[in-house]
């Protein structure tokens, strides 16, 4: 495998006296996708929200290519190329996709003093963009958000991450509501993207939503990882859900365990 | 080409009050013909212009998610403090002038400041500033209109409100401030980033945050506009009519809020239309000048007006409806 591209070490958040996360330990590396699953309440939205800057953690520490980053924001976590895409709302739905594409980066054309978009620009990459994050039908660059079905919204999300070189792509649950064949575009959507060199983390929980698409299967329980390293295409699904649920007190074989676990 | 471009004007905010006030023109034209003459013409322009200018900066404001209720206070207190100063010999009256300004930017960037920073509903916050700058004027003059005087031949007049003719018709500058306000508000809603940012602050405001848009100045740039555009019309308004009335503005907000919503920007943010605004300002104005030139008693305006707001409002909520619905 590639070199570390994130590391979250030893992340614990307390909301009161709620202890949410417990000292976890999360390594995404170049070019995959990590599946985290867990039950809820595990702690797997509390520790996607640290390393995208929604909420700061109690303690922890957080590397990117092995140097210490601070995220306090947002606008932090994706100034460090990591992107989070959340259904729906992470797109402004009355402004067209090449408009929320660019959204806080637009283009301009001409003399600074009139700040005006290159609209040509945008719509052109917009549609290249579209193609390639595997979108087949003809939708013009310029149609408002709301006129999108859900998958082909996480698409122009996806796609933005992709085009603005996010290195890691955080996906939490980016299938809920969606149709069969719309669930199969966002998972393709999400293919393109680590074939396009990008790592992405894939939380849902549809757990067979996971086993499609990604590389490396990450469990949590009781806010801590207690399995990061199973191999979704040589372990049973039954066998995930067993460590999910923390029904299985003996590990069955196959799953390597977290050395804290 | 036609059959894909007549869905698509009819989908239009815009299509709707266009229909309505071509409608309007007709209605009252084939009634009484005087409707269409020039000098019912240049006199309906004249305030029309000046109401405007407060509902063109009006619409980028709502576009972003806000309104603001102290423009009506705004444009009767910017001409008694800038006559004030002037009449007391304090200063000239250009420099009353820049300083009314000043202080309507001031005001807008304190409801800015409220809205914003302290995360406090604009309704409420610009109540409070209606109450503050209106309570202001009355008590500044004591209630009375500030003294009458001459301005003519004044430069400052001139160029904010000198008139002349064209042809049969009887024209204000501030016909032409209108105009140049319209194509530098559709052209920054439209064509700027600004523009952008401004229909992503009132679409998803977390969104736009989260991509690095600066919503909190991007909307206090608004509040300072709408609150200079409100100065600027109470300014030109009292030396057309020369007189500086502490009560004058009263109501405006609400006028100006039914011309932005009735042209089809969105009361909840997001999506704006200057265009539309246009048309929403001439079919309020035009309605009330028509219902009077037709015989239908000036107490009866309000009963139109309100059926206009409901209507335009169905309408745009049955445009939205299918926009989401993806037809």
């Amino acid at each position: 495998m590639a070199q570390p591209l994130v590391e979250m070490r030893d992340i614990k958040k307390a909301y009161g006296k709620v202890r949410a996360l417990e000292g976890a330990d999360l390594t995404v590396y170049e070019n995959e996708i990590v599946g985290l699953l867990g039950d809820n309440g595990a702690g797997k939205s509390t520790l996607i929200k640290v390393l995208s800057g929604a909420v700061p953690a109690t303690s922890g520490d957080i590397y990117i290519r092995g140097e210490k980053v601070s995220i306090k924001s947002t606008a932090d976590a994706i100034a460090h190329g990591i992107e989070t895409i959340y259904q729906d709302s992470a797109l402004v739905t009355q402004l067209s996709i090449a408009r929320n594409l660019f959204l806080g980066r637009e283009p301009v054309k001409g003399a600074r003093f009139f700040d005006r978009m290159d609209q040509e620009a945008m719509n052109a990459v917009a549609r290249d963009l579209m193609a390639r994050v595997g979108i087949t039908k003809d939708i013009p660059p310029t149609t408002p958000i709301s006129s999108l079905s859900g998958g082909e919204r996480q698409a122009v999300a996806i796609a933005r991450a992709m085009h603005f070189e996010s290195d890691l792509i955080i996906l939490d649950e980016p299938t809920n509501n969606l149709g069969v064949a719309e669930t199969q575009g966002v998972l393709r959507f999400v293919r393109n993207a680590r074939d396009s060199g990008h790592s992405c983390i894939f939380i849902a929980h549809n757990i067979h939503h996971v086993f499609q698409v990604v590389d490396r299967i990450v469990v949590m329980r009781l806010g801590k990882i207690v399995a990061d390293d199973i191999d979704p295409k040589t372990t049973s699904v039954e066998a995930v859900e067993r460590v999910i649920t923390g029904l299985e007190e003996d590990t069955p074989p196959g799953i390597p365990v977290a050395a804290d676990a | 080409m036609i059959p894909s471009i007549v869905p698509r004007l009819i989908a239009k905010p815009e299509f709707g009050p266009f229909v309505l006030f071509i409608g309007m023109l007709a209605v009252f034209y084939s009634i009484n013909p005087a409707f269409l003459s020039p000098l019912n013409i240049s006199n309906t322009l004249t305030f029309m212009v000046e109401i405007g200018l407060i509902a063109l900066a009006m619409t980028l404001l709502m576009t972003s998610g806000e309104f603001d209720l102290s423009v009506g206070a705004v444009f009767g207190f910017a001409p008694v403090l800038m006559w004030t100063l002037f009449n007391s010999g304090v200063t000239s009256l250009e420099v009353g002038f820049v300083i009314a300004l000043l202080t309507a930017a001031l005001i807008g960037a304190t409801s800015g400041w409220f809205v914003t920073r302290l995360k406090i509903p604009s309704f409420l916050v610009t109540l409070g500033m209606l109450l503050v700058v209106r309570g202001t004027a009355l008590y500044v003059t004591s209630g009375f209109p500030q003294r009458t005087w001459s301005p003519d031949g004044r430069l400052l007049a001139d160029i904010l409100v000198g008139d002349f003719y064209i042809g049969p018709f009887r024209l204000y500058m501030s016909l032409f401030w209108f105009i140049a306000a319209v194509l530098i508000l559709h052209y920054v809603l439209t064509q700027s980033r600004v523009g952008n940012w401004i229909q992503a602050a009132g679409g998803n405001p977390q969104a736009a945050i989260a991509r690095g848009v600066n919503v909190a100045r991007t909307k206090m740039g608004l509040f300072i506009l709408s609150a200079v555009m409100a100065a600027f019309a109470g300014i030109i308004s009292s030396i057309r009519t020369l007189a500086a009335n502490p009560n004058s503005g009263t109501g405006y907000e609400l006028e100006v809020i039914a011309m932005v919503v009735i042209g089809g920007t969105a009361l909840t943010g997001g999506r704006g239309t200057i265009i539309g605004t246009v048309l929403g300002i001439l079919i309020l104005r035009v309605m009330r000048n028509g219902i009077i030139l037709i015989g239908v008693p000036g107490l009866a305006y309000n009963i139109f007006i309100g059926a206009i707001i409901l209507g335009m409002m169905a309408l745009h909520s049955g445009l939205e409806r299918r926009h989401q619905g993806g037809s």
